[in-house]
């Protein structure tokens, strides 16, 4: 087993805030770590005690403490080459089943495999990508089994040879889950290809096969086992979602199988250095799942252990149920399989020249991670950064708005607050929207400069949302130039002054609060453009003077 | 003849041989030893040594075929025959030379350009069992 980073377990209090992200169940008992900034340094055991808010006894309280979750994960990635990986067949999700198919594909005899250029490609990216060592000279192996939606008897996949070793992958933890930084370790990315669809009919005894998806090229990338808890996981598979977007070699869509990861979970007790038997996990179709899963797979092996039933924790496949929330054992296969490997022998080595691999690292897009350190120096809040480094269609955007002069906060929080609830409304895109950064960067502009109120400018920003235009178009036609002539605010306040005796009596009396009333009355009457500033200073003049 | 034409033209159970660790350059470094530990049929003597005879059982499991035990018996000697036909590798002497992986120097790749396979009803036609628009096999729940 490659040596792993040891980190001994800081157990942090359970922290209280409302997650739907963990959720309590019997016998469950989620902890967090908390990240320092520092990879290096291992951490402070504190023995605190936890404050439970379950009807747990509380000698389950004590249990995760003593014990410390070794995981790792192995994520398929299929590449959106805008063919399979080695034959001519186009691919795309949702065809109907078995209309993209060839005798390679197929597996009928006779046929070769051909690898597809783009598919060397986007692994070198991706290897770029995750820090990795590349290897310049690489092979493809059989690896052979038995499947029905395996048509060639054999997957065509790397073995001893993988195309990228000894990467890492840094990652930012969610502010509400503690926040900080951390990497893991990536052992291994390698191509391989997808195998058919196997569908099980309703009744009956026999099942279906769909081969679209038998040749599509993935990746495969195995991490080092170093999260140790579900957070942890679940941010490193979010982590790679936005990092092969990013890079555009894959769409990463969990639900539609591009982005498919399988949990490596086990459990030691502090302190050993024997790892625990090996439990995998399959079916995690989200995020949050791969999150539940191991933190019920951590409690369910604790619980065994603590129970003095450790041998009861066998090296298996467990199947994770969405339903029920909790793994069950597939059957039990007896020892290893035996694949039989062997180099392909219908396909070359691939070559790598130093020239191609530097063309590829030029041609990279700035990643995630550096982007959120670019951001944060900026000075934005580490939820700001989050949010906007997160897609980078945002990130354009935003910085698209920077690049006109505007302000990163000012940007930021329109981005993130009208912008973003009206996309989530109207189930838009920030492509589709029809706000250009420019005129994001004139609205902001135009407040800043006294030409419009803040009020103003955000019915301005819903026009341009929806509509479009530019900001001065929008200003001239619907006449929202700021009133900033005190001369004419005051014949305003004097106009609702004469108008409501009765609350002047009142305020005179005592009721300052009525103030309120005044301004909203002035700003009825200038229609929305009065300064406010000004509009009060003036207010409280006349208000005041006549007592 | 080639390897890949005896690979093509032999037998399923003469291919199985070829997973044999024995067969890669001696100088194999560590991570193949590594690697192919379970396997154990490797050998790391540096000479001429008879290899273990093959598992045939075993061999037949994994390639899916059943034999009767007088099967077991007449194919086990031919099986061996190959073995060491082909165990005339390891009397040379490795000791120098570099592993490589493969005898190419270039790559052979294709553009990822769509192209239609245009015979699919034949392909279909040949099915044995096919159920529009799916290809029907037995219920099959784990690969064992």
């Amino acid at each position: 087993m490659a040596s792993t980073i040891f980190r001994s377990l800081q157990v942090q209090p359970f922290l209280l805030y409302p997650t739907t992200l963990l959720r309590r169940r019997n016998g469950v008992f989620q902890f967090t770590t908390k990240a320092t900034q520092s990879q290096a340094e291992t951490q402070q055991r504190q023995p605190q005690s936890k404050v439970s808010t379950s009807t747990q006894s509380k000698k389950l309280d004590k249990i995760p403490k003593d014990y410390e979750a070794i995981i790792g994960i192995e994520t398929h990635v299929q590449l959106s080459t805008l063919t399979k990986a080695f034959c001519g067949c186009p691919y795309s999700y949702g065809s109907p089943p078995n209309s993209s198919i060839c005798p390679i594909c197929m597996g009928l005899p006779g046929a070769l495999p051909v690898l597809n250029s783009k598919v060397i490609e986007f692994a070198v990216k991706l290897g770029l990508a995750l820090n990795c060592n590349l290897a310049f000279n690489s092979k493809f192996d059989r690896k052979q089994y038995f499947y029905p939606d395996l048509p060639k008897g054999y997957q065509i996949s790397q073995f001893d040879v993988p195309i990228a070793t000894a990467g890492f992958l840094d990652v930012d933890i969610p502010v509400e889950f503690g926040g900080g930084h951390k990497r893991f370790g990536i052992t291994r990315v390698h191509m391989e290809e997808d195998a058919g669809k196997l569908l099980h009919a309703e009744n009956g005894n026999y099942s279906q096969v769909d081969l679209n998806r038998a040749g599509v090229p993935l990746l495969e990338i195995v991490s080092e086992p170093d999260m140790r808890n579900g957070i942890e996981a679940a941010e490193y598979a979010a982590e790679l979602q936005r990092l092969v977007r990013y890079l555009g070699v894959s769409n990463g869509n969990m639900q539609e199988g591009s982005l498919r990861c399988d949990v490596n979970v086990s459990i030691r007790p502090i302190g050993q250095s024997k790892f625990g038997t090996k439990v995998e996990i399959k079916n995690l179709n989200s995020f949050s799942s791969v999150g539940r899963a191991i933190d019920f797979e951590i409690s369910r092996q604790v619980q065994l252990h603590s129970q003095g039933q450790e041998d009861q924790i066998v090296q298996e496949t467990r199947l994770w149920e969405e339903g029920s929330q909790r793994t069950i054992t597939m059957r039990k296969k007896e020892g290893l399989a035996d694949y039989r490997y062997f180099p392909e022998p219908d396909l070359p080595a691939v070559i790598l020249s130093q020239e191609y691999v530097d063309g590829i690292k030029n041609s990279l897009p700035e990643l995630p991670e550096i982007k959120r350190r670019r951001y944060e120096q900026m000075g934005l809040s580490m939820q700001d950064v989050l949010f906007l480094a997160n897609d980078k269609n945002i990130a354009e955007f935003f910085e698209a708005t920077l690049a006109k002069g505007a302000d990163p906060k000012l940007v930021a929080n329109w981005i993130m607050s009208d912008i973003a609830a009206f996309m989530k409304n109207e189930k838009l895109t920030i492509n589709e929207i029809k706000l250009t950064p420019e005129e994001l960067s004139e609205l902001i502009a135009s407040i800043k400069g006294g030409t419009i109120s803040g009020k103003i400018g955000k019915e301005i920003l819903f026009e341009l949302l929806a509509k479009g235009g530019t900001v001065k178009e929008i200003i001239e036609k619907k006449d929202l130039v700021q009133i900033v002539d005190p001369v004419e605010i005051e014949t305003m306040v004097d106009k609702v002054i004469a108008e409501n005796p009765k609350q002047l009596e009142q305020y005179r009396g005592g009721k300052t609060k009525l103030q309120g009333f005044f301004a909203g009355q002035v700003m009825k009457l200038s229609k929305g453009k009065a300064n406010p500033g000004l509009l009060n200073k003036i207010l409280l003049e006349k208000l005041n003077s006549k007592s | 003849m080639s390897s890949k034409g005896l690979l093509r033209g032999a037998s399923v159970s003469a291919n199985a041989v070829w997973h044999r660790s024995s067969f890669f350059p001696k100088v194999t470094v560590s991570v193949h030893r590594k690697l192919f530990k379970f396997r154990s049929f490797s050998s790391t003597a540096t000479t001429c040594s008879s290899l273990q005879p093959p598992d045939l059982p075993r061999l037949a499991k994994t390639a899916q075929i059943s034999l009767t035990p007088n099967e077991v018996e007449e194919i086990a000697p031919k099986i061996q025959q190959v073995i060491d036909w082909l165990g005339q590798l390891q009397s040379v002497d490795l000791e120098s030379v570099e592993p490589s992986i493969r005898a190419e120097t270039e790559n052979n790749l294709r553009e990822n350009a769509p192209e239609t396979f245009d015979h699919r009803d034949g392909m279909i036609a040949s099915v044995p069992s096919y159920e529009e628009p799916y290809i029907k096999v037995p219920r099959v729940l784990s690969m064992d």
